[in-house]
């Protein structure tokens, strides 16, 4: 059977456009999705049944008893960590804010390690933005500012960008234009028209040498910044100042390094004092499938996007304190619940010996790198393969994810109720 | 010698990261990418074991030559390997300095160990399928 219009679960592009082949119960090819999609979509070795860590050995378990032992690691514990929430879809993350209030817990997603400083930024300047959809049919230039889609979004300049139709545009590959702001030459570096190799840690001063030039003050700009030449600087600003519609894309090569969200706060300004002199939007490169999705969950339901402590009973915001890889390199909380991530690859080793001295709760469809650190796992469903629900893409907009097999395995939703409603009745106790 | 360690995602990473205990997720997260002349600098061929020092510890990986790296810089994918040496300090952001880490790199004997031991290393118990 051919599945068509499947959303892809992979990254914050959501493509809603991959055909799948499914015979029995197995994904047999993939059409239309990149290497990413093609492999998450084709799945790995799932695990088969929940386990517990029993002292120096694994033993599998009931769903019922993983169940039970979870709700009973949370409700006992006094600050814990519920951490993750961007592989999965909405209506879990739903659950999870909820489960963070009952048991007064901090409630992280994994933007505090990727775009965490985009939101930082934005609250402070706010967020000329747009879908997808206008840059692909208005945008004539597009940059790319530390971020390297070929790998990251592969399929980002085939269906927005570089390769794609735009009902605007009389030809679009010819009319518009990329530029690459990158520390490394990336292939998205080989297909850009202009390509800024900047000196690491240069984005700050190459952001403001550009608003000083869209300012009109050439002047003020040395022979180089940051190791790129006064000319070059000169000519990218005056090819954004005559673009009809401008689109700034930025990565986590400006929020991972120094300055990390007043990088982004300076691309804004940037897009800002374009704007004076024609359209021009700026949004960030999601990464993680429902990233987005988990920043508007927590922030419809707690009035904050990430790193949410309900330990004073309301809802208090602060990262750097209350985010995920603070917490547990301070060995702040006395357990955790990982979902839809994966820290023990991502956070750095300090966050990880926290993680092995308290009760770990993970649901995760594979065996990962955390599963080391778990006291108990549980196998869940894949969102967008075998359990459905609501994803935000990358540029916010909410898109509902099908089914496209039935197997035994319970959705995070119904895991997490089931772990609410008996944390609920363990508090009325 | 001392070099800039940048971390971030590539293909293969991507391809393997929903399968972390494979051999494949394994190679692609613990390989440093280099400029040729840096390698040469430290006597290195393609695929040598390479010690790598950060603020919070060291761990081996292999260097692998890249045109897309600069002199004096060199490219991890995100993963275990350069987590192991990142340090969790976030200036108050909640973001670590996962792009910015001096760290510093010298040949080495010993091979790149799997994921599932760095994590024993630190505390964890290896789940085998």
């Amino acid at each position: 059977m051919i599945v068509k219009d499947v959303v892809c679960p992979f990254c914050g592009c959501l493509c809603d456009d991959i055909e799948v082949e499914v015979e029995g119960n197995r994904v047999i090819s993939v059409g239309n999705a990149c290497e990413l999609g093609t492999t998450k979509l084709v799945g790995e070795e799932r695990m088969k049944k929940p386990i517990l860590r029993d002292g120096g050995e694994w033993r599998e378990i009931t769903y019922d008893e993983a169940v039970q032992r979870s709700a009973d690691i949370l409700t006992s514990a006094e600050r814990p960590l519920l951490y993750g929430w961007s592989g999965t879809h909405g209506e879990a993350q739903c659950v999870g804010v909820h489960m963070a209030e009952l048991v007064r817990g901090v409630i992280d997603n994994t933007s505090s390690v990727c775009h965490g400083p985009s939101i930082l930024a934005i609250q402070e300047v706010g967020h000329p933005g747009c879908t997808l959809g206008v840059v692909k049919n208005r945008a004539d230039l597009v940059i790319y500012w530390g971020s390297n889609p070929i790998d990251a979004h592969p399929r980002h300049l085939s269906r927005y960008t570089y390769y794609a139709d735009g009902f605007f545009l009389e030809n679009a590959f010819r009319d518009r234009k990329i530029i690459v702001v990158d520390i490394r030459k990336t292939e998205t570096a080989n297909v850009a028209d202009e390509f800024l190799q900047i000196e690491p840690g240069g984005d700050y001063a190459v952001l403001s040498a550009l608003r000083a030039l869209v300012r009109g003050k050439p002047e003020t700009i040395p022979k180089t910044v940051a190791g790129i030449t006064r000319e070059q600087l000169i000519r990218v600003a005056d090819l954004c100042k005559e673009a009809k519609f401008g689109a700034v894309f930025f990565g986590l090569g400006l929020t991972m390094t120094q300055g990390k969200y007043k990088n982004i706060r300076n691309a804004i300004e940037l897009v800002s004092e374009l704007n004076r002199h024609t359209k021009f939007t700026i949004s960030a490169m999601r990464g993680h499938y429902n990233v987005y999705g988990s920043n508007e969950v927590n922030t419809w339901m707690t009035g904050y996007p990430y790193g949410i402590d309900y330990s004073r009973g309301i809802a208090f915001y602060n990262p750097g304190e209350t985010t995920a890889v603070d917490i547990l390199a301070r060995k702040e909380c006395d357990a955790a619940l990982i979902i839809g991530s994966d820290p023990a690859a991502h956070f750095p080793r300090r966050c990880l010996e926290h993680l092995a001295d308290i009760p770990v709760i993970q649901l995760d469809p594979y065996p990962n790198a955390t599963t080391a650190f778990c006291n108990i796992q549980i196998p869940v469903a894949v969102t967008g393969i075998d359990a459905e629900g609501t994803a935000y893409r990358m540029d916010g907009v909410p898109i509902r994810t099908r089914k496209i097999l039935t197997t035994d395995y319970p959705s995070d939703e119904e895991i997490l109720s089931r772990m609410y409603a008996l944390m609920q009745e363990e508090q009325e106790r | 010698m001392r070099f800039l360690m940048i971390t971030g995602r590539t293909v293969n990473q991507g391809v393997t990261v929903e399968n972390k205990t494979s051999p494949a997720y394994a190679e692609e997260t613990s390989t440093c990418f280099m400029h040729e002349l840096d390698m040469l600098d430290l006597g290195l061929d393609d695929r040598d074991a390479i010690l790598v020092t950060g603020p919070c510890g060291m761990v081996v990986m292999r260097a692998v030559v890249s045109k897309e790296v600069e002199m004096g810089t060199v490219f991890v994918p995100y993963g275990p390997y350069a987590n192991h040496i990142i340090d969790a300090g976030t200036h108050s952001t909640g973001m670590p300095d996962f792009k910015s880490h001096v760290v510093e790199i010298e040949s080495t004997d010993e091979e790149p160990k799997m994921v599932h031991k760095l994590m024993e290393d630190l505390g964890g118990l290896a789940y085998d399928r």
